[in-house]
């Protein structure tokens, strides 16, 4: 009996925790003229669906692809640099590899409105800023690629040594033992590393604000932005983006959502 | 061991060091392993021997000297080039394969015709009676099949060398005796050379034709095992070689060279003479110290007994030293009883008190 | 088989693993230890607009500091930045380790329950903040009206507009994504004291408040620790909430460092001004990372 209640009492945190996401889609659904009663309605009285007509109003798909083609160009920067990189810091002993690692953490902590200040100057220097989205892809990377390699190098340090002198011993390169025994092996932790990877830069700000001058280059996260301050009384239109922007990331968090928890738990502190 | 001629070998290592930074983990390593031969590279943990094997396995560079494997310098060769096959402590299954899989690995990255590999895998298999576990994976397995799998791993191979990291060492202990003996028929039946590593003196004992004693990364001694029992070369050799492990009392040669005096008041008569006065270190095996007296005699008082019924344990008091005594059968005694030990003149050891060598 | 030297090294030898941190960390010195020491170069430069496409800037010693300092604004943002630092981590922490040890407790459904609580560390922080800019609503929003119906406030609270509670706004809203973090490297602490410690407290006879404080609060040590110097760290990349919430406003009332150095950059191009204040912090952040690494591997010799 007691088990139950814990349970009852744990759902309710989770639904008083969630009530932010709770009250975006219910707000989405109300008309514009329920939004401004008071006392506000818990839940709205006539509900109406009003996702297409917001999406096309804003053009949010184009907002949305470009935020795609940025956090796609993130993720794959990110595996293949990171993920060579964090098997290697799992096997390497020896004072180059703890500065290698130390390196890495330490940019990893970075912050980028912090950063945003120099590579803009750089970029500028460059050309870089002539593509925006490239240069917002190339500064992110070095964010994401940090972090990846601390939480997949805890993933190869769980693939036994041993493993690996087998492989070698059996005939293997160690290109070979690399990516037919330790790479199929260690697949789980790369995979849901990667999706978080691809959902942080789904959702990046400060260097697509810094970075892309030009509207139909911004992703949606800097479109949502100026929207917000533009229309600041638009709450339905504003909830609908949200709703639209956030819908995809939290599907893949419900389906991955065991995954995710242990993939954090397990490398987080390492 | 015959070093005359070379072709007689199948593993030569020459002056090997290695180093990691500046800490060095074997010095000077100098071996010589005759083909078909069954060696034993043992010693406590952290001798180094692990690491001699792997140099010879390719795993582990070395910092300078040569190795050879049938007459061919290996030094730069990956492991993948040497033709060893090797079975790991942990046995290093690979856990996405099943166990055909697992034992076809090797034969599939040299692309060998399919047919020949069923046929290699189907002989292993049927070796190591491991037929019906073919389509499992490792997981599915307990300790010992997997123990067997890896073996499996190996056999396929038919490799110049197998090479062993204390493959026994997870297993519990009736199945280690039994793979034991297994391990030693395969080597009959296959005659491939073999270079098994162990912590286990009494394994290195049964299995090998050849130990080498390992000791803080030198060679103690290299001999085969009823040798390194009777011939200790030096006085950690005595110790580490025989269970339970010698006993070691201070003693002095006496004026006339032929017995020891130890502090207890006793003289011993020694096997050979040696020179009049010198301190020594007297070696004596606990299954050699006789409770009906015997022999060379010493005074003794019982201070521990440990019955197992065919064997009886007596920490014994001789002067101010503990000695260990070993009774085949059962033998009622208690704390404080006097006991009169004898001991055969040939089985006293002598040994170096300073550099520990065998006089 | 015909292979260079080179081709062989990189296939058997050391040189595989190598080049694969080699890559990457190339790739972090261009773009992220680069920037970094060409902020602290820009601190010491005169950087503006004329001068941003040179290279060649006049060297300005101390002067973008000392120019700093002088600023009104300054001393009240350092200390908006201890505010928001201290209050965020503060409750974080608390709210996070009560969740963990709520969490610890054996009931069903209880990992699954507790994985909701990651849905607020996935989304987009800006998203986050248009959402609790809605709640924090001065006539319209759902948080007034909560608190009213508690009888905790009796007007309306205009929680971004007026100076009073804009930082504290951001606050909040910074609590609330921080606190799934938190909560879960503290489940990951706590899972890790064995089971067997608090039956032998219990046999000692420590009730169970004394075995939080004998047991449990000793052996969180290194993990809070290290829960904490993430904390700092994370609370001092917090730049989309502010953007979304308050743009530092009203009158600079909730603006932070991070988000003031940007404005600098970004807004009124005194590139030097937002080149100081960034190396400032850097050098803040890097300190904490010390600590957290230090403190990390201590916890794995715990």
């Amino acid at each position: 009996m007691k088990r139950y209640l814990l349970l009852a009492l744990a759902l309710l945190f989770a639904a008083i925790y969630l009530f932010p996401v709770y009250w975006m889609y219910a707000t989405a659904l109300k008309t514009s003229g329920s939004i401004f009663k008071y006392p506000p309605e818990l839940w709205p009285s006539e509900p109406l669906v009003q996702v297409s007509r917001v999406f096309a109003e804003h053009d949010i798909g184009r907002y949305l692809w470009n935020s795609l083609l940025v956090a796609s160009g993130i993720t794959a920067i990110t595996m293949l640099l990171g993920t060579g990189a964090a098997y290697a810091l799992a096997n390497a002993r020896g004072t180059k590899a703890n500065i290698a690692l130390f390196l890495v953490i330490v940019l990893q902590v970075l912050p980028p409105s912090l950063m945003v200040t120099p590579l803009f100057v750089a970029f500028n220097h460059v050309g870089l800023l002539d593509y925006p989205r490239t240069a917002v892809v190339l500064a992110t990377a070095a964010k994401t690629l940090a972090f990846y390699i601390v939480l997949c190098r805890a993933t190869f340090t769980q693939v036994p040594r041993e493993l690996k002198d087998a492989a070698l011993v059996d005939g293997n390169s160690h290109l070979g033992a690399f990516f037919l025994i330790i790479l199929p092996l260690a697949r789980n932790g790369i995979l849901i590393t990667s999706v978080l990877v691809f959902l942080q830069s789904f959702g990046e700000y400060v260097y697509s604000r810094s970075f892309i001058a030009t509207r139909e280059l911004q992703t949606a996260t800097v479109n949502l932005a100026t929207y917000l301050s533009a229309n600041s009384a638009d709450w339905v239109g504003l909830m609908n983006y949200a709703g639209i922007y956030v819908a995809p990331i939290l599907i893949v968090f419900i389906l991955l959502q065991r995954q995710i928890v242990t993939g954090l738990t397990s490398g987080a502190l390492k | 061991m015959n070093v005359d001629h070379p072709s007689m070998n199948q593993i030569e290592i020459e002056h090997l060091n290695k180093n990691y930074g500046s800490l060095q983990v074997l010095h000077d390593i100098s071996l010589d392993i005759p083909i078909g031969a069954f060696v034993a590279l043992v010693g406590p943990s952290g001798c180094g021997k692990s690491t001699l094997l792997r140099t010879i396995a390719g795993l582990e560079t070395i910092t300078s000297g040569t190795i050879k494997v049938a007459g061919e310098v290996v030094n730069d060769k990956a492991p993948r080039e040497r033709d060893l096959a090797m079975v790991f402590q942990s046995y290093a299954l690979y856990p996405h394969m099943t166990v055909e899989q697992n034992m076809s690995y090797s034969l599939r990255l040299r692309r060998r015709p399919k047919a020949e590999i069923d046929q290699r895998v189907g002989e292993a298999a049927k070796i190591l009676g491991l037929e019906k576990l073919l389509k499992r994976r490792p997981k599915q397995l307990s300790g010992g099949q997997r123990q067997r799998v890896a073996m499996g791993r190996a056999i396929v191979r038919n490799p110049k060398v197998f090479l062993f990291d204390e493959p026994l060492s997870n297993l519990d202990a009736a199945l280690r005796v039994q793979m034991r003996s297994e391990i030693r028929k395969l080597h009959k039946n296959l005659g491939a050379t073999s270079v098994y590593v162990t912590h286990d003196q009494i394994e290195a004992m049964t299995m090998a034709d050849l130990i080498v004693v390992l000791h803080d990364g030198r060679i103690e001694q290299i001999g085969k095992p009823l040798d390194l029992y009777r011939r200790p070369a030096n006085r950690f050799v005595a110790g580490f070689i025989g269970s339970p492990a010698m006993n070691f009392v201070p003693a002095e040669i006496t004026a006339d060279g032929r017995a020891i005096a130890l502090g207890a008041g006793a003289l011993l008569k020694i096997p050979r003479a040696q020179e009049p006065g010198r301190k020594v270190l007297a070696g004596l095996r606990p299954e050699h110290l006789r409770l009906d007296g015997s022999g060379e005699r010493l005074a003794a008082t019982v201070d521990i007994v440990e019955g197992t019924g065919s064997m009886t344990f007596i920490e014994a008091k001789v002067g101010s030293e503990l000695v260990n005594i070993a009774y085949a059968g059962t033998y009622e005694t208690e704390a404080g009883a006097p006991l009169t030990l004898g001991i055969a003149s040939e089985d006293i050891y002598l040994f170096d008190p300073e550099t520990g060598r065998a006089l | 088989m015909l292979q260079s030297g080179f081709a062989k090294y990189l296939r058997d030898g050391k040189g595989f693993e190598g080049t694969l941190i080699v890559a990457a960390v190339l790739y972090l010195l261009v773009f992220a230890a680069f920037p970094l020491i060409y902020t602290v170069v820009m601190s010491f430069q005169e950087v503006d607009m004329f001068t941003l496409g040179t290279l060649v800037r006049p060297f300005a010693g101390l002067q973008n500091y000392t120019d700093l300092f002088h600023r009104p604004e300054f001393a009240p943002i350092v200390w908006n930045t201890v505010i928001f630092v201290t209050l965020s981590i503060a409750f974080q922490l608390t709210i996070g380790f009560a969740l963990a040890l709520f969490f610890l407790q054996d009931f069903p459904g209880s990992t699954y329950v507790r994985g909701l609580f990651l849905a607020g560390w996935i989304l987009p922080a800006l998203v986050v903040g248009a959402v609790w800019r809605w709640i924090f609503a001065g006539d319209f929003g759902v948080l007034n009206y909560a608190l009213q119906s508690l009888g905790l406030i009796d007007g309306q609270i205009y929680w971004l507009s007026d100076p009073a509670y804009a930082l504290y706004s951001v606050i909040i809203a910074n609590i609330w994504l921080g606190i799934p973090f938190n909560m879960i490297l503290l489940s990951v602490g706590l899972a890790g004291i064995p089971g067997d410690v608090y039956e032998a407290a219990e046999m000692d006879g420590a009730n169970v408040f004394q075995r939080f404080l004998t047991i449990t609060l000793p052996m969180m040590g290194p993990t809070l620790g290290a829960v904490i110097a993430l904390g700092v760290i994370f609370t001092l990349q917090q730049f989309d909430l502010v953007a979304a919430l308050t743009q530092g406003g009203p009158a600079n009332a909730s603006n932070v460092a991070q988000y003031w150095s940007w404005q600098m950059s970004f807004q009124t191009y005194e590139i030097s001004g937002g080149a100081t204040v960034a190396t400032m912090m850097i050098a803040l952040v890097i300190v904490v990372a010390v600590i957290y690494v230090r403190s990390v591997q201590r916890e794995q010799s715990f």
